[in-house]
């Protein structure tokens, strides 16, 4: 579904990317792993085009996307989510999820009829209901607490009904009991909407827990990919990202 | 204009015309690109620094009877004027909304073009050369080269390279860089990024009020004589590359024989041709010619 | 979130405008008349900016172009191809829209400080074109001859009180058309893109276009607000393509409030009624609404109706959000 072929990305002499060639089944749940500065948010930001590659091919579903802009790649069915929350302080939640709605459908620059479109609610509304932010509908996204924010990232990134879903640390910021409740909403998320989705993250916990597959990025190259058994085993994930007690004091 | 190219003569007085005219422009837009690179501040009221700098010393001259006096003075009492202002009122609004910047300046504009004409008058004035100056120009070519343009160019370029050596080689320089490039890091290493600003913006100032004095021999003098060299240094800045000083002496100058060879044609085409000249440095390299990635 | 609808809009539309129309019974002055029609002028003007700098988030200093460019096409469109009004009017919209699709084309992808000062580079081209063309524009004189006013429709503008008719219908239509643009998805893609332009382009928004867009009907209405005013002075003068209508747009909008749909049109009045009080008083103009200005910089940030609306505001203050700009919690 999402294949990378050699991907490289280099900034200012200093390589971030190389030769990096992954495959995401399509509806599989990934996990994007490694140590920091190993390459991940740029491995994202190369896929949903905020980055240009210097070369490699990123092909979605046999198309290649690789250098296109990132609004044309958003339409081809590639949502993200940030690090850091990356919403629209002034608008309300429903406010916001409903303009995402419009910019999904094209209808964003319409001028013949008032904001909200009637036909746009429903799906606000199921985005809405999916992520647990009905709640909070009429509050300011500005206002929201800081784990709000991030399940309004991913709710914006949901409402463009996404074929593959980059979520970068979803539970970035968080307590360990929200984390919890954040992985446990993103996998009924995935369950339901059988999406492609790739989350980056660095709880290990949450990693062996929910992802169906890892992939593990140490300086810009690919470490190891498999299951998690596998990955945690994997004698050069140990040595560069987890340590050799992980093992020991997380039994499987 | 063109029968202007087939006389030496007619090369000669219009060029060292643009030279001069680009050397104030760049003293005015150097200290506007400094106060931007270092405050992240557009300080929109430059030009009525400028403007005061040429009154200040159009008065000290008439007082004192010497220009040099009056060069002097004037920079010094722009530079001290930038100071308080930036204390008093620009700092108050750092770190808003850009438009209440705006409004700041624009009321000083406002206020210190009446009281120009308070003081002044309205009327234009002039002040003709300086007695030190009055001398037989220099014929090069046939053409006119007055002594005074050659000590404006002289002095433009001395400042030009203790700047240049200011920013670039000084502890004073480096701790400047710093500040404009991340100033709570400077100031968690203890640089006082207050004084920093207000340094800054006084120097800018007196940039801008050096020109002001080095423009009355050869400009009149006028309430509202600032803007347009505001425009023009803004011009130069995105032509040069903002924060660079070898890219605002280029753009300057640039623009200075543009305006000077562009009057004796259709007036209309020096607006123009500046237009078109910082149109196509947007579009092929929108950092300007010397400029770094913003 | 309010319920929106047109048809009701409209409505409160008509009823403004009954409610204009009605006033002169109550103040017959001519100066009333007078203030009314220049502040519908500004009105529409500072509004048409308040488009770009409040809604999409694009501070442009040189709006006072399209003010500029309005009075004279109409006058001069008027003047020498002696077009009834209507015409006029029309192709005044479109040499605005025009000329705003090529500037706004050259300046909106630039940064947010070149997007300003670029604005206002454009907007004193244009004044030294006026200037300098004394053959077609007058100079610094102005537009001499006066700007014909045939009748169209039975709608006679030499009749003041047509006249007077004619600017209230012209901005309640033109306040209404904003409003809607406003409330419309576009007017909230406007929003997003002011919020966080990045977010927006990975919403699959093009924000450039849609910035060009907002800067294409910032510019018609600015425009139509320069119609106006040549209508009502029956010339155009440099002075409305000079440098300090842009700055005393940003001040009206400043002092209305920047969050609220109708602060450019209070600050508008007020600020014309400053004007008109200040030179009554005081031959020292500037000097005088320069101190002003500087007041309001430094201590009244959210302007008049800005000011009140948070008073009356019931949305949760809880945490300070994010906003980027002073003002943005609780837009309309």
């Amino acid at each position: 579904m999402l294949k990378i072929e050699n991907l490289q990305k280099s900034f200012g002499g200093i390589s971030a990317i190389s030769e990096v060639s992954l495959h995401f089944a399509a509806g599989s749940l990934t996990a994007v792993i490694g140590p920091n500065g190993a390459g991940k948010t740029s491995f994202f930001n190369l896929i949903c085009g905020a980055l240009r590659p210097d070369g490699g091919r990123i092909l979605l579903d046999g198309e290649n996307i690789a250098g296109l802009s990132a609004p044309a790649i958003v339409r081809r069915g590639i949502g993200r989510a940030f690090q850091i929350a990356s919403i629209f302080p002034s608008l309300s939640v429903r406010e916001a999820i409903l303009g995402a709605v419009n910019a999904h459908h094209r209808w964003h620059a319409r001028l013949g009829r008032r904001f909200p479109l009637t036909v746009a609610k429903p799906q606000a509304d199921e985005v809405m209901e999916l992520v647990g932010l009905t709640a909070q509908a009429d509050t300011l996204s500005g206002n929201l607490s800081h784990g709000d924010q991030k399940v309004l990232d991913i709710a914006l990134a949901l409402a463009l009904e996404p074929r593959v879903l980059l979520l970068d640390e979803p539970t970035a910021g968080m307590g360990p009991e929200e984390r919890g409740r954040m992985m446990e909403t993103v996998h009924q998320l995935w369950q339901r909407k059988k999406m492609t989705l790739i989350f980056i993250e660095h709880d290990m916990d949450i990693v062996f827990k929910f992802a169906q597959t890892i992939r593990v990025l140490s300086y810009g190259r690919v470490l190891a990919e498999g299951t998690p058994e596998e990955v945690r085993r994997h004698p050069s994930v140990i040595e560069a990202y987890l340590g050799a007690r992980y093992d020991a004091e997380h039994p499987p | 204009m063109l029968a202007c190219f087939a006389s030496a003569s007619c090369l000669v007085t219009q060029t060292t015309g643009g030279l001069i005219s680009g050397m104030l422009l760049f003293l005015v837009a150097a200290g506007l690109s400094l106060i931007f690179g270092t405050l992240k501040v557009i300080n929109f009221m430059h030009g009525s620094l400028y403007m005061l700098g040429a009154y200040f010393a159009f008065t000290i001259y008439n007082v004192t009877g010497s220009y040099a006096l009056a060069v002097l003075g004037a920079a010094l009492g722009v530079g001290l004027f930038g100071l308080v202002f930036e204390r008093l009122f620009m700092s108050r609004v750092y770190g808003t909304d850009v438009l209440m910047q705006l409004l700041v300046c624009y009321s000083f504009i406002l206020i210190l073009d009446d009281a120009v004409k308070i003081i002044w008058g309205a009327e234009f004035r002039s002040m003709g050369m300086p007695a030190a100056f009055q001398r037989p120009p220099i014929m090069v070519a046939g053409g006119v080269l007055p002594v005074f343009y050659l000590f404006l160019i002289g002095i433009t370029v001395l400042v030009a390279l203790v700047l240049g050596f200011l920013i670039t080689r000084t502890r004073i320089g480096k701790i400047v860089r710093a500040a404009a490039v991340n100033p709570t890091m400077a100031s968690a290493l203890g640089i006082n990024t207050t004084m920093v600003y207000a340094g800054v913006f006084a120097l800018g100032s007196l940039l801008a009020g050096l020109a002001g004095a080095l423009a009355v021999p050869v400009r009149s003098l006028v309430a509202g004589m600032g803007f347009s060299i505001l425009i023009e240094s803004f011009i130069v800045t995105i032509i040069g590359g903002m924060g660079s000083v070898a890219g605002a002496l280029v753009g300057a100058l640039l623009i200075g024989l543009v305006r000077s060879f562009g009057s004796i044609g259709f007036p209309l085409f020096t607006e123009g041709i500046m237009f078109l000249f910082m149109t196509l440095i947007l579009i092929t390299k929108p950092t300007g010619l010397f400029g770094k990635e913003l | 979130m309010r319920k929106p609808s047109i048809g009701r809009d409209a409505l409160v539309a008509v009823a403004l405008l009954a409610l204009l129309a009605a006033l002169p019974m109550i103040f017959p002055a001519k100066s009333f008349a007078d203030f009314v029609m220049r502040a519908s002028a500004f009105a529409i003007f500072a509004t048409s900016l308040n488009l770009l700098v409040g809604y999409a988030g694009m501070v442009s200093f040189g709006h006072g172009l399209f003010f500029g460019l309005g009075a004279y096409s109409f006058a001069l469109l008027m003047q020498k191809l002696g077009t009834s009004i209507p015409v006029a009017f029309a192709l005044t919209v479109f040499i605005n829209a025009l000329v705003a699709a090529i500037i706004g084309a050259i300046c909106v992808p630039l940064k947010e400080i070149y997007f300003s000062f670029l604005t206002l580079a454009f907007q004193m081209l244009l004044y030294s074109l006026i200037i300098a063309w004394t053959t077609i524009t007058g100079g610094d004189q102005g537009l001499t001859g006066g700007v014909p006013r045939p009748p169209f429709l039975g709608v006679h503008l030499d009749d003041p009180h047509h006249l007077y008719l004619f600017c209230c219908t012209t901005l309640v239509v033109s306040l209404f058309l904003m409003w809607h643009l406003v409330q419309s998805p576009f007017g909230y893609t406007l929003r997003m893109i002011r919020d966080n332009p990045r977010r927006a382009s990975f919403l699959g928004i093009q924000v450039w276009r849609i910035r060009v867009l907002a800067f294409i009907v910032a510019g018609v209405f600015g425009g139509i607000g320069g119609v106006l005013i040549s209508l009502f002075v029956s010339s155009a003068y440099p002075d409305f393509a000079y440098w300090t209508v842009s700055g005393e747009a940003v001040f009206m909008i400043m002092l209305g409030g920047v969050s609220v749909f109708f602060g450019p049109l209070v600050g508008a009045a007020l600020l014309l009624l400053l004007n008109d009080l200040i030179t009554r008083v005081t031959e020292h103009y500037s000097l005088v609404l320069g101190v002003v200005i500087l007041v309001f910089a430094l201590g009244l940030r959210k302007g008049l109706l800005g000011f009140v609306m948070q008073a009356w505001r019931k949305y949760a203050p809880a945490a300070p959000g994010p906003g980027k700009n002073p003002g943005t919690q609780g837009r309309h």
